[in-house]
């Protein structure tokens, strides 16, 4: 198994290098990483989905590689995280145990408590993790309460618990978060759009969505740079974080593109709230001293409201429609779908 | 297909007048006579007057809620009939095993679209009865 680790990565890593000839793809970490994964077969649902299109031979386009990044390989490594926490945790279980058989037969329930935990497959999904981790904390503060020789140890495996907790929470936190402007990243709004529109579909509430993109945002990049790109974008993720209840979702949909989720509102509110942010922009403008100087920051918003039934798809074509015709109608506006 | 076949009887069976709609609306037009119920104790009153092909069933209603339906149904009316398709929210998908455990024949998940409902109510009028 040792030998045989290292000569499978090798020709996993040949053979993605082909695959990027082959189908004549960027060779970007990004792409390499899919076609790698691919290769290697760790991961099953991606192979499935990549057989399928190569089979029909349509090639691979950009936005499909992106796609099948965040969907397979982002997870991954999140799920990746949660196994390294994973493994802290069962470290700090066995110690625990050890703790507990010390402490004699009053301590017999807190080691059966702590083996059912141990026993117990949590793989990679974090619930059952965090509903573990809470539950060893419960049991361990029982155990602190009981026995008095083993209390300083227990209370210090607990705080050790505790701190591995926030680590967790931590970790999982930072991978639902676009890390240029601190919003929600993709995925998380991916996730989150499914359940809020759950809800609405489950109470007949409103929900209504905006797309929000930066006007002329290619041109920023092109005269002063990224960085400033990146400050463009930075100013607006604050002014929609600014402009939204605590309820509301802002996220980064992805390049200059923000979506905002708004639960319990109709689209006349809604439209109220996208001029609120377009106003707070004229208001409150991003101050850089630039040569050129740059004009006035501005965006243009798509508002629709979620139909119960419309497939999500379908609801964010609607604001992406009305988004292009604010775009089409001179920028720095707001359309309804 | 004959003219004669008989419609599917499909009992939507949700305390959410939304989720009701929406269903009857996705399955208006197609081969089914549908028939609502707003939680699962009168769900089980039309279910012994006249056996649905499939119930959609929602997990959580007052009265008598989603599992507490599926364990009674599958007590009274054996493990055949009717089908049963749970539906709940993203949140609610520990639900899902429980009700697969207790005799669900399958789920769909809050949103749902039209396709997916078709699918999921056709997959397990098609499937074989269990052994």
């Amino acid at each position: 198994m040792y030998l045989a680790a290292p000569l499978q990565a090798k020709c996993s890593s040949e053979a993605a290098m082909a695959s990027i000839s082959r189908y004549e793809i960027m060779p970007t970490p990004d792409n390499y990483t899919l076609w790698y994964e691919y290769h290697a077969g760790h991961h099953a649902g991606l192979r499935r989905t990549m057989d399928v299109l190569i089979s029909n031979g349509d090639g691979f386009e950009e936005a499909t590689l992106h796609d099948l990044t965040s969907t397979f390989i982002s997870s991954a490594k999140e799920a990746e995280v949660i196994r390294e926490a994973s493994r802290s945790i069962q470290e700090a279980l066995r110690s625990l145990i050890e703790v507990a058989h010390r402490a004699g037969a009053e301590a017999d329930d807190f080691g059966i408590a702590l083996t059912n935990l141990a026993a117990r497959n949590y793989g990679d999904n974090k619930e059952s993790l965090r509903e573990m981790v809470d539950q060893l904390i419960r049991e361990s503060r029982k155990m602190a309460g009981k026995s008095q020789s083993a209390s300083a140890e227990m209370k210090d495996r607990s705080t050790e618990i505790e701190i591995l907790e926030r680590n967790l929470a931590q970790a999982l936190a930072d991978a639902r978060t676009d890390s240029l402007t601190g919003t929600a990243n993709r995925k998380a709004f991916d996730a989150t759009i499914r359940k809020l529109a759950g809800d609405a579909m489950n109470s007949g509430d409103d929900l209504a969505l905006l797309m929000v993109d930066a006007d002329r945002f290619k041109h920023v990049n092109d005269t002063w740079g990224h960085q400033v790109g990146d400050e463009v974008l930075r100013h607006i993720a604050a002014t929609l974080k600014h402009s939204v209840r605590g309820q509301d979702f802002v996220a980064r949909y992805g390049g200059e593109e923000f979506a905002v989720l708004l639960p319990f509102t109709d689209s006349k509110s809604a439209i109220s709230v996208a001029e609120n942010v377009r106003h707070a922009l004229i208001r409150e403008p991003l101050r850089l001293a630039l040569t050129p100087p740059m004009g006035p920051l501005t965006v243009s918003i798509g508002v629709a409201c979620y139909e119960p039934g419309d497939p999500l798809a379908e609801w964010i074509g609607r604001a992406d429609a009305a988004l292009y015709q604010a775009k089409g109608e001179g920028r720095d506006c707001v359309r309804c779908a | 297909m004959p003219t004669t076949t008989k419609p599917t009887y499909c009992l939507l069976t949700d305390d959410s007048p939304t989720v009701r709609k929406v269903a009857r609306r996705f399955l208006q037009g197609s081969d089914y006579e549908l028939d609502d119920a707003g939680n699962g104790q009168i769900a089980l009153e039309k279910c012994a007057i006249r056996m649905p092909d499939v119930v959609l069933l929602d997990w959580n209603m007052p009265v008598m809620n989603g599992i507490e339906f599926l364990r009674a149904a599958r007590e009274q009316f054996g493990r055949d009939h009717p089908k049963i398709v749970v539906c709940t929210t993203e949140s609610g998908v520990d639900y899902i095993r429980e009700a697969m455990a207790s005799g669900a024949d399958d789920y769909i998940i809050k949103p749902f679209d039209a396709p997916t409902l078709h699918a999921k109510l056709s997959g397990v009028l098609a499937a074989p009865a269990s052994v």
